[in-house]
């Protein structure tokens, strides 16, 4: 699912977010990435989709390389990525339903299930009332909401979801954290950044990946 | 598929870009409208000038005068001759008399003037209509046949003629490249404006994984459905001006030939309409990648 050999991202600036990275997932994991703010989480992620190239090593997600000389294929393979955005990158102007769905038209889903999946999709995240709201009339919880939606209706083999308890209170944080926790299964893996180590303290049958400056060491834990 | 599947959305999102700048867009749309005008405009007064150089063509004609003492068995004969000749549409006997009638058509009231010679001063003469590229080869083999004394021809004046109708054409080309420039302009600024206030839209899709094509088929909707809109608008107007100004273009310039009203409607309603089509998709299509540019710098 994700093979990482020797990773290292540097941005133009010189600052070194990652370096050497090795990590493997394997699909169906639940994966949380932790570590304090600046750490390389974000950084990680957005290697994880095709939105920074390795520096150097060797990167595979989804089965395909992420490099500079794959972008072609990488925009393919984030149609398989159902990505939940920091700040979530909603279209403006449109409806929960609209986005919903905006993330689903180029995808071999026919127009017939379009909108019953996006409305499914909805009533999972328990926002299938605020179907036809805009989303900049939506409350921070609820557009995160719409936001994890997207992602899950486009029936995604791996869900990254960048810092979705970020502005959350703890039981709202663990709402959602739980709802992404749902979507694991054996053909979906989900990997969660987050800085709130106390909430997942507890958590069994996880994978737990700790960075600090640019370094991460990973801790499998049991049932 | 997917492309066609999604019909409706692009044509919404088309509508949605365009309403979200919708001054700017509308003084874009009238502009085209009034560019795509003028071009149509143009096209009408080549199609004028190009259908009168035509009929002056046609109607090219030289005139051979007989040696004296020429019988009307050799008159006859050299017609003949003239006939065969490559470039010779028509060649035919004019009489004396036939000469005089013309003269007094032509004076009109002042043909008394010819009441005054007691004999008829006009010679007989061979009437060539001719083939106005070759006129030169067509003059040369007249000129030397025998029993030809010499030969007059409207040369000059048709000359004249091709060089306006030249100029015209010039004129019309340059139309051309003003007009394709102009709404090039108008049509990729729009594009590259509208997707610079969409960028977040734009890359929201690129990051869920959204094609190219996807992502930019609403702004290549966005040119061709101005420009067309343009178009359908300049060429209503033209219709609507040339019924208008047919009637009275026959009244005041009684000399010109026309072309026919459906002629003359057509040929800009085409010009225009397909000229907007290559137009809007140019348009766009350099809107877009203007912007992909921008983007990547």
């Amino acid at each position: 699912m994700i093979e990482a050999n020797g990773v290292s991202l540097q941005y133009r600036d010189g600052t070194v977010a990652l370096n050497n990275v090795q990590l493997k997932v394997n699909r169906g994991e639940f994966v949380y990435i932790t570590g304090p703010s600046g750490s390389g989480k974000t950084s990680l992620l957005k290697l994880l989709m095709g939105i920074e190239y390795p520096t150097s090593g060797y990167l595979s997600v989804l089965g395909r390389q992420i490099s500079r000389r794959y972008a072609g294929k990488i925009r393919k393979m984030r149609r398989e990525i159902g990505p939940v955005f920091q700040e979530f990158k909603l279209i403006q102007g449109r409806t929960a339903m609209e986005n919903v769905i905006m993330g689903m038209r180029f995808l071999d889903i026919s127009t017939r299930d379009l909108k019953q999946d996006a409305k499914n999709a909805l009533a999972i995240v328990g926002l299938e009332h605020k179907a036809n709201s805009r989303v900049e009339n939506l409350s921070w919880g609820e557009a995160q909401r719409v936001a994890i939606a997207r992602a899950v209706a486009r029936r995604p083999a791996l869900i990254l979801a960048d810092e979705p308890t970020g502005n959350l209170d703890t039981e709202n944080a663990v709402n959602i954290l739980q709802l992404l926790a749902s979507f694991k299964d054996k053909d979906t893996t989900v990997i969660v950044t987050t800085h709130a180590t106390h909430l997942i303290d507890a958590q069994k049958d996880v994978t737990v990946v700790h960075m600090e400056k640019g370094n991460l060491t990973v801790e499998r834990r049991g049932k | 598929m997917r492309l066609f599947r999604n019909t409706g959305y692009f044509f919404k999102e088309a509508a949605k870009v365009l309403w979200m700048n919708k001054v700017s867009n509308f003084f874009s749309f009238l502009g085209t409208i009034l560019v795509l005008f003028l071009f149509g405009l143009v096209v009408s007064g080549w199609k004028i000038s190009d259908r009168f150089v035509e009929m002056l063509q046609k109607e090219a004609e030289i005139s051979a005068y007989f040696e004296e003492n020429t019988g009307a068995d050799e008159a006859e004969e050299l017609v003949n001759v003239i006939k065969t000749m490559d470039g010779v549409w028509d060649a035919r006997f004019v009489g004396t008399e036939e000469a005089r009638q013309r003269m007094q058509e032509i004076l009109g009231d002042e043909a008394y003037i010819l009441e005054l010679f007691e004999q008829n001063p006009f010679e007989a003469f061979i009437e060539v209509r001719i083939d106005l590229s070759k006129m030169d080869t067509v003059l040369e083999q007249v000129k030397y046949l025998k029993g030809i004394a010499y030969v007059r021809d409207n040369r000059d004046i048709l000359k004249q003629l091709q060089d306006i109708s030249r100029v015209l054409e010039v004129l019309m080309v340059l139309m051309i490249a003003a007009v394709g420039v102009t709404t090039m302009v108008i049509i990729s600024h729009m594009v590259r404006q509208a997707i610079y206030q969409n960028r977040d839209h734009i890359y929201t899709l690129r990051l869920l994984g959204g094609p190219n094509r996807f992502i930019g088929f609403p702004y290549l909707l966005v040119g061709m459905l101005l420009t067309l809109l343009g178009g359908c608008a300049a060429s209503l107007s033209i219709v609507l001006l040339l019924r208008e100004a047919y009637g009275r273009m026959g009244g005041i310039l009684p000399f010109i030939p026309l072309p026919s009203l459906e002629d003359l409607v057509m040929w800009p309603t085409l010009a225009i309409m397909g000229f907007s089509i290559i137009l809007g998709l140019l348009g766009s299509v350099f809107g877009i990648s203007a912007a992909n540019r921008e983007k990547r710098s």
